[in-house]
């Protein structure tokens, strides 16, 4: 057969003439899109201003040593964003991952274990944490997939496994781990810390993999209908399956940059690590139901969290309070996202 | 009943600075049913959400029963005995029919539910309705039809004065449909004043007794049933004169030699049996039946979502098995689903990703790079020659279309992704009637080209416009087939009648 479809041939139609028709519908959505970024961005600068005026540590940009509040700020989430980009992927595709925070503390104690406690070789000892990682990611995936298992259950008792497995192979001690600063503490280039290059290089990864590729797009559409996405061709649950294994690698790459920076491994380690990642995603604009959010926005929501817990050190504020502010604000956000969308349907 | 009136005056209602009803009248009556048309956006479903007190109007008065008020709220409108019974059905899936029909209002006293009342009131009122369903049941094993009857049982001991009813027949087989033209018709009895939204016509003559068509968001037409034909109501609708029911003109392309899709003595456990169809290149093909006889089944075979038990089924004379919607797309088969917002559209996502999602593979770059603007460039080949209308934005997300529109942007899907055999289920489903004309003209197009197409669809006035060949299926059989001009209305309803 010769080239089917050509647009030119088909017929018009006398009604495409009459020019569009917009329902009232498009209209009121129009002006939707534009608010959602914007209030962000408007808090975070609230917040930033606020804070530079109340303390005289936080932000000083004409004097010498002005901006390294700003390094401190980012090494501070290194570790939460590392693991909230995968978390967006997969909140995009109407998925979750909440085995993320024990994950970081089983996969660290592992680290310690092996080569404090058994003389692995640091090299070789990496490569088993990250292989590790994946293995996490390989049965969260398999049961979400394959067993058909919600994907909050799965890794909710994920959650409690990795946590208690951690426990088992520290024997519930905290476990040192020296010579292996380098990951977590050393400045290679312009007096920035590794954790935060890392930070930098894997949302630059995920953000151009979100954006312009087949696969970033296609999780996309799983969220937003996996019926029609399986009727577009969409092979949804290999898919899933892979972002499941780069949360896996993503969260033991947490863990080992979190030891390399204490210089320990504790079996109790990032406790509600996965309630700051879902609180970034989610205040960075992810839909819960799928099919909404970008790595710019989880970007914005990491450094909204990471700027009040910061500030709230410097204005000596009991640090117990990070977490009544961190809750407050995942409420907050959501409950902005649903007024904002009674405001503007109505 | 004592007479009852509910009368909507100088209605006017605006979303986001735009009016959407411009003073608009409405009238209905107890003992009668007005039968409210339009095309999608025609502003029918913001009206009677005014009545229901779901939407606060910007100026105008309801007057329910000689009491007059500016706005209604839900709760206020269903003390006033105004019940709406929604496309989509509004009811509790996982409990008992009795207990649906109970919703919000359980009989006992201080909180604590008398379940004998509860299944008293549910047995009088299916009672009344003179259908047997079990009250204990839970609604979700019930059928879609029965699950409308339980929502009407349920407006009923509700002691509804007004009954809204939005595009009741939707999902019905034309069984259930003579049933609920029943029950509609036994309420008009009983003293109810019913207010019917419909896209079908041949409905109106059946079952109204008044006929009001919006456009635009203005009342265009007010009359007796009796008095307007069918040919003053669509043009009333689409605001110019449009045919009756009309075949195509006959195919001046040839059809080619080997079928796209062929089935011999196809089966499927439970969905149908021993089909022989061919589809040919530049041939529309249509499948008629009514709802359950076993048509979207076939094309489901033909789209690896269902696997045969017996019988073969080949693609370009080569015999295929898909698994999977991935793989037969990939041998150039593609499907228009028939539930669109379900299994069709990706509502939050911008049109253009929407046309080109399972072109990607195609339009990507090396390592599956994918731009918007390669995206947005298939959307615009296709924007002007299906007659998509809509802000010409390629990032405008596809759930602000309307129903027809999407449906445009869901045949383009296919033409980019180049597919060569169609499968296209109830292609026009709650689809306006000038966008259906240009669907159609669509699809003879394509044929054109040599585009095998194959129709599952329930209704027999599409086969007549569209298709070159019908068979027509009953109880998961084929009973009939018709080529060229013996495809009629009459001959297909005959045909599917036994």
């Amino acid at each position: 057969m010769t080239e089917p479809n050509e647009p030119t041939q088909l017929a018009s139609g006398e009604a495409a003439a009459e020019g569009p028709a917009v329902t009232p519908a498009a209209r009121t959505r129009k002006g939707r899109s534009i608010p959602e970024l914007a209030a962000l961005v408007t808090f975070f600068v609230v917040e930033v201003v606020f804070f530079s005026l109340k303390s005289p540590y936080f932000w000083h940009p004409l004097s010498a040593n002005g901006w390294d509040n700003w390094l401190n700020i980012l090494t501070a989430v290194a570790v939460a964003g590392i693991i909230a980009a995968p978390a967006t992927l997969l909140l995009v595709a109407g998925q979750f991952d909440l085995s993320v925070g024990s994950g970081t503390a089983f996969t660290g104690v592992m680290m310690a274990y092996m080569v404090a406690g058994h003389g692995f070789s640091t090299g070789l000892a990496v490569v088993l944490v990250l292989a590790a990682g994946l293995g996490i990611g390989v049965i969260n995936g398999f049961f979400v997939t394959v067993v058909g298992v919600n994907a909050l259950i799965t890794t909710l008792g994920m959650l409690a496994v990795l946590r208690g497995l951690g426990k088992v192979v520290a024997g519930g001690q905290t476990l040192i781990l020296e010579n292996f600063s380098g990951l977590g503490t050393s400045r290679p280039f312009w007096n920035i810390p590794t954790p935060v290059l890392i930070l930098v290089g894997i949302f630059l990864v995920f953000w151009l993999m979100m954006r312009y590729t087949i696969f970033g797009r296609s999780m996309y559409a799983i969220g937003a209908n996996p019926i029609a996405a399986r009727l577009t061709g969409i092979r949804s649950k290999r898919l899933i399956f892979v972002a499941f294994l780069l949360s896996g690698l993503c969260t033991a790459l947490g863990g080992l940059i979190l030891t390399s920076q204490l210089g320990a491994a504790s079996p109790v380690a990032s406790l509600g690590l996965e309630l700051s990642v879902v609180t970034a995603v989610i205040l960075g604009g992810a839909s819960l139901a799928g099919g909404r959010g970008t790595i710019l926005g989880t970007i914005l929501g990491l450094l909204i969290i990471g700027v009040l817990n910061n500030g709230l050190i410097l204005l000596n504020v009991d640090p117990f309070y990070q977490e009544v502010a961190q809750g407050t604000l995942l409420i907050a956000a959501v409950s902005f996202d649903q007024l904002r969308i009674r405001l503007t349907s109505r | 009943m004592a007479d009852f009136r509910l009368q909507a005056r100088g209605i006017r209602k605006s979303f986001g600075g735009v009016e959407v009803l411009h003073g608009v009248d409405l009238d209905a009556a107890s003992g009668s049913v007005l039968a409210l048309l339009g095309e999608n956006g025609a502003g029918k479903s913001t009206l009677v959400k005014i009545l229901a007190g779901d939407y606060t109007p910007d100026e105008g008065e309801i007057d329910v029963g000689g009491e007059v008020h500016a706005a209604l709220t839900p709760v206020g409108a269903r003390q006033l005995g105004i019940r709406m019974i929604f496309q989509e059905l509004s009811d509790a899936p996982a409990l008992t029919v009795a207990e649906n029909i109970s919703l919000g209002r359980w009989p006992g006293t201080r909180g604590i539910v008398n379940w004998r009342a509860l299944r008293r009131r549910a047995e009088r009122a299916l009672e009344q309705l003179g259908v047997d369903i079990d009250p204990d049941a839970p609604v979700s094993s019930l059928r879609i039809g029965e699950r409308q009857v339980v929502e009407i049982a349920r407006a009923l001991s509700d002691e509804a004065r007004c009954l809204i009813l939005d595009e009741p027949t939707a999902a019905l087989s034309s069984q259930e449909v003579d049933r609920l033209f029943t029950f509609v018709h036994r309420l008009r009895e009983r003293g109810v004043a019913l207010i019917y939204i419909t896209h079908r016509l041949e409905e109106v003559r059946q079952i109204a007794d008044r006929v009001q068509v919006l456009r635009d968001g203005n009342v265009v037409l007010v009359d007796d049933v009796g008095e307007v034909d069918r040919r003053a109501l669509v043009s009333a609708m689409v605001g110019r004169a449009i045919d009756d029911v009309q075949r195509p003109p006959a195919p001046t392309w040839p059809t080619g030699e080997t079928p796209v899709l062929h089935f011999a003595g196809a089966t499927s456990e439970g969905a149908f049996a021993d089909v022989d169809l061919d589809v040919h290149p530049g041939e529309v093909v249509a499948l008629y039946g009514k709802v359950g006889s076993g048509t979207g089944e076939i094309a489901e075979a033909a789209f690896g979502t269902l696997s045969l038990t017996g019988g073969t089924l080949e693609l370009d004379g080569k015999p295929v098995a898909f698994r999977s919607p991935a793989q037969a797309i990939d041998a150039g088969v593609g499907l228009l689903p028939a539930d669109r917002q379900r299994e069709g559209v990706f509502a939050v996502r911008p049109v253009a990703e929407n046309l080109s999602a399972p072109s990607w593979p195609r339009l990507a770059k090396a390592l599956g790079f994918i731009t918007s603007a390669v995206e947005a460039t298939a959307y615009r080949r296709w924007h002007d020659t299906l007659g998509i209308r809509s802000r010409n934005d390629p990032a405008q997300p596809i759930g602000t279309l309307s129903g027809g529109n999407q449906q445009k942007v869901l045949l383009g899907r296919w033409l980019e992704r180049k597919s060569h055999a169609l499968l296209l289920v109830e292609p026009t489903r709650g689809v306006d009637v000038g966008a259906r004309q240009e669907i159609y003209r669509s699809i003879r197009a394509l044929s054109a080209q040599g585009v095998g197409i194959l129709i599952p669809t329930s209704d027999y006035e599409e086969v007549v416009q569209v298709a070159d060949r019908a068979a027509v299926m009953a109880r998961g059989r084929i009973v009939a087939r018709l080529a060229g001009d013996e495809i009629t209305t009459e001959a297909l309803t005959e045909a599917a009648g036994g």
